[in-house]
This record gives structure tokens, C-alpha cells and sequence, in this order.
């Protein structure tokens, strides 16, 4: 008899032929009645049940209703590896469940180690796992810095001559070569020489250490070759250091990279740093979204493409500011990205959240022009305009940093949700043109010692709590048409809850996940709780990029909704455990904050 | 009704199973049901040959499928074209299949004395007993459990005058059980079990 579920999805798409057909054979087939308890509170469970027909619904000793199961869903390994149940499992229509014997899952769990690690791992690494396996992963990007992907080093010392230098470079057929100066390691390039003596006009005999450069860039060996790539394009080189344990053991060029690498996330780069005019950069922006889909499609991991796109999405308005404000008022004015774009966390364009930091009123009218073409421009890359109205072109949002200043004090005198949101937006602020030290300046205002222990931080915590998790809504599709609002039911919740924490704690990272590990190593959140909540953001992130590349709709960015029933159901469970990850942390900030009674 | 054991021995004709299969005779006091099909080369009881057979053992709500005997019999029976219809086993199908002799052994190990349950089970335990009878010379001692006819009884039941469907589709359809690979005799078996389950369930409440 043919098995009535498909089983080539993960976990079970872990397993080796032998290994499937075998638990194929183990499996029996159980029915019960709608109403009845299938396994309760303390109750050993008799193995994994995978649903084939009905709907389970799983509670908790109070009665409240944590998740429902539907077909290929399967319940409760937590059951048989921690050999009782901690919550009750009710079918609640008739239900037909495929039974696999707890002795038979454990031999399982012994012969294969995919399979194990799946079950005996915590969320992130079960989705890892997920994530390697689904589509074509692009061998490039998983590949590590090793010696097979370096040259080895050629050095010269300090105190060789330029023409020296070049002779090695033509024999040795490197265009960079390492320069040994007493304890300082320098590299030196071609072009170096070329700039030194065409057009500095030093002789040909000056030294070489005289023209290498001794700030290098590094990256340790084992790294994936993709933070290499980031790092070239964040300093606009073309080759990296690599090191073992800080010793140099090679170089890794970007030429050798190139040729190998298939996607074209260096070439859109290029393309905005060489950019001489707005069109130029209107059309790198275009090719972004062809290179989340591309990424994304390769089955490069979610956190990786967002500190790429992030890169990229700042450089592009940085060069966009450059090419539009005179220069002689840079050292004036500060544009400030706000929200997601602000903490790093934007993949596909969402709205437009900026604001600007002058340094006097009497600067804003020679800005206002420029800055009216830089909103339209930033609408022409694909940053729809923000339906609150955050934008530095609306006076709100453009300011004096002592008006700055008087603004955060007000927001942080008024638990009003308006003043209580406007704050949390500046406080994701990251500038990224224009004189930084306005924005120093302006930060002050919130990082003080006084403010920390202050009601503001609770009235500041609120808004986490706003919207309902939607766990009981899962494999239930009768409400909202069957769809969930991910932002309001998983991310927002989780980005605010830590950025409350940011706040009392007075960090200065931005990046939610840089938050989260700054507000372990301070012990304010447990290793576990960190950890768990970095793996739910990564799978929300990840389950909505996926859908929203799906969609292509037109600002694919702006939609939240997920279909459940579209989801694979591997995805379906993950998505479960993070919302109980949301809940419970939302739990946490409850008590934390005292917030019972609002 | 059924006779008691003392009163069935003493009836004529009647032939004590032999040594290995003595306590198949015994009482069954366990509530475990075996749930049986056939397929034959044709609807025949005394002509239909054995093609192939299997049991599932159905514990409370529970379908042993792990443990399920499923046999395919090596025979050279000429299939009747109809029957090849029904159950698609053809005279390739069956090389790598075992003796009818060694499948009707490895049956009565698994059943025991437990009872045994089917839809239109009369067939079944007509070519069972032929074989058996043959083979080891005695007949099936177990208790026959009639799956349509638990269903008719509950249905009259109620409306006495009920027009039924009894046909395998007609109360799976009833019965809201889902029919699984029909006319492979696990998958019948399977589907059999369910209505069983769900019929005990009636009965009870």
C-alpha cells in the first residue's frame, strides 16, 4: 500500500533511501474520534504522530490554545525526546495520524545525523539546515577562504626602490606585493607606484614603504568568501589580506573572485561608486531587486544578503547626496536613515523613513532645493513615499540639532504612542551623509543615565504589546482569509522589545541582532532567549522575503501578509515555534517593564 | 451466536487444528481484531486461486501497518481478464511472490486465535478454509466479524426501512473513510479497518 503523505520534504528529505523506506515500513496508522485527547500533560507519548487527515490542536494546562496541526504536520518530539508531554493534543475533527513507534524514531535519530541534528538542534539550526537544502545553493558563495582560493604572499622590504618594485611585480606577476617595514606589514599595488611617480613626481628611487599603504584590510581564513566580497566593496579595494591567527598567510584578489563568482552584486557596486550622474544611479538601483531574487534564489542565507543590500542601499543614497548637495554645505547638514533602513534590516525597498540634522536655520534654505531633488530622486529609485510623513522634506522631520535635542526631551516628557513611536524611529537613526558629529550630538539626548530607570522606558516598551500574536490563527484559516500580518504578529513585536531594551540599556547599535548579542553579554537576556530570538527574526525575514519575491507586485517591500496555506509545512512548524519564541518574549516584557495593568 | 468450544468439537465433521496451530482454537480475551483481505484469480469460492492476501492487526483505535502481513502468491493460476481489472495483479506481477502454502502458514501464525474481521469476509473465509482445509486438513476456528453487517444493524437501528449502499465505496463514502489504494489487499484492508474503528465507536456511544 503506497503511503498517503509525502515525506520528501524535511525532516524527513534529511534521510537516505534506506533509511526513508525503512521508516516507511515502521509507520502505523491511528484514528480518533473528534474530541478526543490524543496525548496529555505528562502523558509519555507513544511516538511521533504525523497528521494524514484532521486538524490537532495543541493547549496548555490553562486551556489556551498554543497551535493547531493540519496534514503532514507532526507532533510532539518533544514529547519523546524529553520523554513526557507538556501539553495537551486534542483532534479536533476526526484525525488520522500516521504513528512512528518512539523506538523507532530514536534508531532514526542514530543513523542519520542530518536527521538528528534537525530534531536535537534548536530552531536556527533546523533552519539552517532548511535553508542549505532549499534551491540550488551557489557553491561560490558557501565557499571559504582557504589556500586554494589565496595567493600566497611575495614580500619586499621597506627599504626596496620603486623601480625595484616594479621589476618584482612584472616577475613574480603579482600587481600587489606585501611590504615588510621593521614590525609594520604594508601591501603595495601597481597603481600605487603608477600615482607615485606620475603623479606625485617622486623619483624612482624613493623607498617603497614611503608610498605602501599599512592600514590593511583583513579577513581571517575559513571566512565565507561572501564577507571578503563585503569588505572589498565597503573600502572600495580590490584585494584583502588573509590571515591565520593575525599572522598574513596570503592574499585574496578580487580579480581571482570575480572570475568565479556568478552573481553580480560586485558589478552593481561598481556601477554606484562610478556613477557621474543621477540616471547612472537610478539604474544600479534598478538591478538591486534582480540581485535579492538572484541571491535569494542561490540560496544565499537571509543575513548575508541583508548586510550586502544594506551596503549597497547606503552607498546609493550617500553618492545621490554627494552629487546633489554642494559641497561647502556637507559639513552643515547630516541625512539620517530611519527605520529598518536604519538598522541594517531592509531587503526589498520599503517607504522612505530620513531625516536631516542641520547645523543652523539660516542653513536650510540654501539645503531645501537640493534636498526636494534628493526626496524625488530616492522616489525614482524604487523608496516609495512614507504614508506617516517620515521624511526630512516634511518640517518635522528636519531640524536644528539643539531642536533635536528639545524634541527627544519633549517625546520622552509624554507617554503619548505618537511621541512614544516618533522616538522609536530616531532612536533606529544610522547617518549616513554629511557631518556625523550632528548626529553624536543629537543622540546624547537619549543616551543619559537618568532616563534609563525612568517610567519613559516603560512608556517606551508599550507599543511591543499592541498588536495580538496570531498563534492560534495557524492551520486555521478562518480568519483573515486564511493569511497572517508578519510584521504585526512576529517582527514588530520582537524589533521594538529589543530596541526597549536598547534604550534602557543605552547601546548604541542599531542592528537588532547586534542589539540582541550586546544585550546578552550584559546579561540582560539570557544566551538562550538571545539566541532564539535571532533565529525567529532570521526565519520571518527570510519566510517574508521568500513570499514577497513570490508576489512581484509592484513594491513587492510593502507587503506583510503571509497565506499560511502556502507555506511549506516545514516552514509552517518553524514559523509556529517563532511565534511562541514572539509570545513568550513578549511575556518577558511584561513583567520586565511592569506593564500588567496597561 | 456462537457455539461454544466444547459443543463445537462435538459436532460432525468438525477437525481439531494440528499441534502448531492448536491454540488457535482457545477463547480470544484480548479486544485486538485482525482485519483480512484476499485477492483471487477469479469470484470463485471453490475455483478462485490465491494471489494474495493480506492482514493488518487493528488494537483500539490503532492500525498496525508496521506489523501488517502483506503476501503476494506465486501461482500460475490463469487470471481471469475481469479479475485482472479489478486488482491488476497479472501473472508477471506474481513470479516474485511466495508458495500458497508458505503464505497460508505465515497467516495462521499471525492470526492466532484472534477474531477476524472484513468486508464481505464470507468470501475470504471461504478460500482460507479451502486452502487450510487442503493444506493442514481442519478450518478456521476464529470468530468472523462482518464489517457491512455491524453497518446494517446500526443503520436499521435507527430507520428501519433505510435504503443502503453497501457496496466497499458506498459505506466508505458513509463513513467518511478514505479509500486507499482500492483493490490491493492491504489497501482494502486499511480502508476495511477504519470502517471497523469507526463502526466499534458507534456501537459504544
Amino acid at each position: 500500500m503506497s503511503l498517503q503523505i509525502n515525506l520528501d520534504q524535511p525532516p524527513f528529505s534529511f534521510l537516505g533511501e534506506k533509511e526513508l523506506a525503512w521508516l516507511k515500513s515502521r509507520l502505523d496508522l491511528v484514528f480518533f474520534p473528534a474530541g478526543e485527547v490524543i496525548l496529555d500533560v505528562g502523558q509519555a507519548s507513544p511516538g511521533i504522530y504525523i497528521l494524514y487527515k484532521g486538524v490537532v490542536e495543541e493547549t496548555g494546562s490553562d486551556g489556551q490554545v498554543f497551535t493547531q496541526y493540519g496534514t503532514e504536520d507532526m507532533f510532539d518530539v518533544r514529547a519523546v525526546l524529553e520523554s513526557s508531554c507538556k501539553h495537551r493534543f486534542t483532534a479536533i475533527e476526526e484525525t488520522l495520524c500516521y504513528l512512528l513507534k518512539a523506538k523507532d524514531f530514536i534508531q532514526l535519530l542514530n543513523s542519520s545525523d542530518d536527521f538528528s541534528v534537525y530534531f536535537r538542534t534548536d530552531l536556527g539550526t533546523q533552519q539552517s539546515l532548511v535553508e542549505q537544502r532549499g534551491g540550488e545553493v551557489s557553491e561560490f558563495i558557501l565557499a571559504q577562504v582557504d589556500s586554494d582560493t589565496m595567493r600566497t604572499p611575495v614580500y619586499v622590504t621597506g627599504q626596496t626602490t620603486l623601480v625595484r618594485t616594479a621589476g618584482m611585480m612584472r616577475d613574480e606577476k603579482h600587481d600587489a606585493l606585501l611590504v615588510r617595514d621593521g614590525d609594520r606589514r604594508g601591501i603595495v599595488t601597481g597603481s600605487d607606484l603608477l600615482h607615485a611617480v606620475l603623479n606625485d613626481s617622486l623619483p624612482k628611487d624613493t623607498r617603497v614603504a614611503d608610498v605602501a599603504c599599512f592600514d590593511l584590510v583583513t579577513v581571517e581564513e575559513g571566512e565565507y568568501l561572501f564577507n571578503a566580497l563585503l569588505k572589498m566593496t565597503q573600502h572600495q579595494i580590490e584585494r584583502v589580506v588573509v590571515t591565520r591567527n593575525q599572522e598574513i598567510v596570503g592574499v585574496l584578489e578580487l580579480m581571482d573572485m570575480l572570475s568565479t563568482f556568478s552573481t553580480h552584486s560586485h558589478i552593481v557596486a561598481m556601477r554606484i561608486e562610478q556613477a557621474r550622474s543621477l540616471e547612472d544611479l537610478i539604474v544600479a538601483a534598478g538591478r538591486l531587486e534582480n540581485l535579492i531574487a538572484n541571491l535569494s534564489g542561490q540560496g544565499v542565507k537571509v543575513m548575508a544578503i541583508m548586510s550586502l543590500i544594506t551596503t549597497l542601499n547606503r552607498r546609493l543614497i550617500r553618492k545621490a547626496f554627494e552629487l546633489l548637495v554642494p559641497e561647502k554645505l556637507n559639513s552643515q547638514v547630516c541625512l539620517l536613515v530611519l527605520g529598518s533602513e536604519g538598522r541594517g534590516e531592509q531587503i526589498l525597498k520599503t517607504d522612505q523613513d530620513n531625516a536631516i540634522i542641520i547645523r543652523d536655520d539660516h542653513v536650510k534654505d540654501a539645503l531645501m532645493p537640493s534636498l526636494q531633488k534628493l526626496h524625488q530622486v530616492l522616489l525614482d529609485f524604487g523608496y516609495p513615499r512614507c504614508p506617516g510623513g517620515v521624511m526630512f522634506i516634511n518640517d518635522a522631520w528636519i531640524h536644528t540639532a539643539g531642536d533635536w535635542r528639545a524634541r527627544v526631551g519633549k517625546w520622552l516628557n509624554n507617554s503619548s504612542p505618537e511621541a512614544m513611536m516618533n522616538m522609536a524611529i530616531l532612536m533606529d537613526a544610522e547617518p549616513v551623509a554629511g557631518n556625523k558629529e550632528l548626529f553624536d550630538e543629537v543622540r546624547s539626548a537619549w543616551h543619559q543615565e537618568s532616563l534609563r530607570s525612568s517610567i519613559a522606558s516603560s512608556w517606551f516598551a508599550r507599543p511591543a504589546l499592541q498588536f495580538e500574536t496570531p498563534l492560534t490563527l495557524l492551520g486555521n484559516i478562518r480568519e483573515d482569509h486564511g493569511a497572517i500580518d508578519i510584521k504585526k504578529g512576529g517582527i514588530f513585536p520582537l524589533v521594538h522589545g529589543v530596541r526597549a531594551l536598547a534604550f534602557e540599556h543605552g547601546l548604541y547599535e542599531t542592528n537588532t541582532f547586534d542589539r540582541i548579542d550586546r544585550l546578552s553579554e550584559q546579561e540582560v537576556l539570557s544566551p538562550d532567549v538571545a539566541q532564539g530570538l535571532k533565529d525567529s527574526l532570521v526565519l520571518f525575514l527570510r519566510i517574508r522575503l521568500r513570499h514577497q519575491l513570490e508576489k512581484a507586485e509592484k513594491n513587492p517591500g510593502l507587503t506583510q501578509q503571509l497565506k499560511v496555506s502556502e507555506l511549506r509545512s516545514v516552514d509552517r512548524s518553524l514559523l509556529r515555534h517563532g511565534l511562541h519564541r514572539v509570545k513568550k518574549f513578549k511575556q518577558w516584557l511584561i513583567s520586565h517593564y511592569h506593564l500588567e495593568n496597561l | 451466536m456462537r457455539l461454544p468450544l466444547w459443543l463445537r468439537r462435538r459436532l460432525p465433521g468438525y477437525r481439531p487444528p494440528p499441534e502448531r496451530w492448536a491454540h488457535m482454537e482457545l477463547p480470544y480475551t484480548g479486544d485486538d481484531v485482525v482485519v483480512v483481505d484476499c485477492e483471487t484469480s477469479e469470484f470463485d469460492k471453490k475455483k478462485g486461486q490465491l494471489l494474495s492476501l493480506a492482514a493488518v492487526v487493528v488494537s483500539g483505535r490503532s492500525i498496525e501497518l508496521s506489523s501488517a502481513l502483506d503476501l503476494t502468491v506465486r501461482s500460475d493460476a490463469i487470471t481471469h481478464p475481469d479479475a485482472v481489472r479489478v486488482h491488476y495483479l497479472r501473472q508477471e506481477d506474481r513470479i516474485y511472490g511466495v508458495a500458497s502454502a508458505d503464505a497460508i502458514q505465515q497467516f495462521l501464525d499471525f492470526v492466532g486465535n484472534r477474531p477476524i474481521c472484513g468486508f464481505y469476509i464470507e468470501y475470504d473465509r471461504a478460500i482460507l478454509n479451502r486452502y487450510t482445509r487442503e493444506l493442514y486438513g481442519f478450518e478456521l476456528p476464529n470468530r468472523f466479524i462482518e464489517v457491512s453487517e455491524i453497518y446494517v444493524r446500526q443503520k436499521r437501528r435507527y430507520i428501519p426501512e433505510v435504503n443502503l449502499d453497501l457496496t466497499f465505496e458506498g459505506l466508505a463514502r458513509d463513513l467518511n473513510v478514505p479509500v486507499i489504494d482500492r483493490h490491493t489487499a492491504l489497501g482494502d484492508v486499511v480502508s476495511t479497518a477504519l470502517m471497523f474503528i469507526k463502526l466499534q465507536r458507534h456501537s459504544a456511544s
